[in-house]
């Protein structure tokens, strides 16, 4: 029986800990509901400027675009799925459009709803999101196979003018344990972070 | 032809955002809102965001205000379908304010049957969910509603509805 080379693929939890390692400390960093929220909760809760969503599947991407707007001077990671991506794909037309430089989108692809079960999804046959991306106008998109290429080009778009999409090849793994969060206490210490007072 | 009464209602509600500090404005295609987006991308106060759909507004909006802009969402009514769950499961327990302008359909003038089921359902379906929507019927209300049903979303933390209600629009007539 051949390998299955979705086991030798990077880990979405290594990359995570490589994108906290990697990025400066004013780098904002949203992440999307489940797994990609559940890893960097674990591995760096305590950092400011981290964004985590605990509903509104797909929302990640559309997050990133309005704070990437509202903090021009920042550079904005998001952290998604592929699965939430498709499932508000058009908003990789709207931020194509609107082509914020600072921002950069990291999504994460094991070809599958990994945390409702495995279904196969349509980027293990038929989509090439990464194509999509650059169809949509987010020029700036790659497609790091090793841990090593990933850090690679997140330096790259963290550097360079974007948007940037960096469709990443993951192995199915599950994510760290996740936290019970207050989405309340999550904005304020975002906001906090960023000197803001909110309503 | 443009009249002079559907200019004051329009800018009633221009003036209404910028009263509420409101930069950011996301849109969907809508007949009635058309002349309101077209003077919003004239001024220099506001940066406007053509949207794919409806849904995508309520998270641009959230990061928005993460990172400290007030923005609005512009809509008609059928689109305010599209962004129920985001409302519920993000913009709502994140305590997120913003008002959304839904050009309202479904009512008096309506021509098209397809309109009338989400035009009945859109304020009720607010209400469900926690939200007030404030009705615009009378050019002499807007200044007020517009401006205080923006005002409250900031200070209920979370998203209002301010309703154009075809009485004041004159709706979409059928061509």
């Amino acid at each position: 029986m051949a390998a299955n080379p979705s086991l030798e693929r990077p880990e979405r939890a290594d990359l995570t800990r490589r994108i906290v390692d990697t990025a400066a400390d004013d780098v904002l960093l949203v992440s999307g509901i489940g797994n990609a929220s559940f890893d960097l909760r674990a591995i760096a809760g305590e950092r400011p400027g981290n964004f985590y969503m605990l509903g509104s599947m797909g929302q990640a991407i559309s997050i990133g675009l309005g704070l990437a707007l509202a903090q021009p001077e920042r550079s904005v990671v998001v952290m998604e799925g592929e699965g939430s991506v498709l499932l508000n794909m058009s908003a990789l037309a709207t931020i194509g459009m609107v082509a914020p430089p600072n921002l950069t989108l990291v999504i994460w692809d094991n070809e599958q709803w990994q945390i409702t079960g495995g279904q196969r999804l349509s980027t293990a046959e038929s989509c090439d999101l990464a194509a999509v991306a650059t169809a949509c106008g987010i020029q700036n998109s790659a497609t790091p196979a090793n841990a090593d290429e990933f850090v690679q080009a997140l330096r790259y778009a963290l550097d360079a003018p974007g948007p940037h999409a960096l469709v990443t090849k993951i192995a199915p793994t599950p994510g760290l344990p996740p936290q019970r969060d207050d989405p309340v206490a999550i904005k304020l210490n975002f906001m906090a972070d960023l000197g803001l007072a909110p309503d | 032809m443009v009249t002079e009464r559907q200019i004051d209602w329009r800018s009633g509600i221009v003036e209404a955002l910028r009263a509420n500090d409101i930069e950011l404005i996301c849109h969907v295609s809508d007949t009635v809102l058309a002349p309101i987006v077209r003077t919003l991308e004239e001024d220099p106060t506001f940066n406007v965001v053509t949207l794919t759909r409806e849904e995508e507004g309520v998270g641009t909006l959230t990061g928005a205000y993460l990172g400290g802009v007030r923005g609005a969402l512009l809509l008609q009514a059928s689109g305010f379908g599209n962004i129920l769950n985001a409302l519920g499961s993000l913009a709502i327990p994140y305590q997120i304010p913003f008002p959304i302008i839904l050009s309202a359909r479904g009512g008096f003038l309506e021509h098209n049957v397809v309109q009338v089921a989400w035009g009945k359902a859109a304020p009720e379906t607010a209400e469900a969910l926690g939200m007030q929507y404030f009705p615009m019927t009378r050019e002499d209300e807007v200044a007020f509603v517009a401006e205080q049903g923006m005002r409250h979303a900031f200070v209920s933390r979370r998203p209002t509805v301010i309703g154009i209600e075809t009485q004041l629009s004159g709706g979409k007539r059928g061509r």
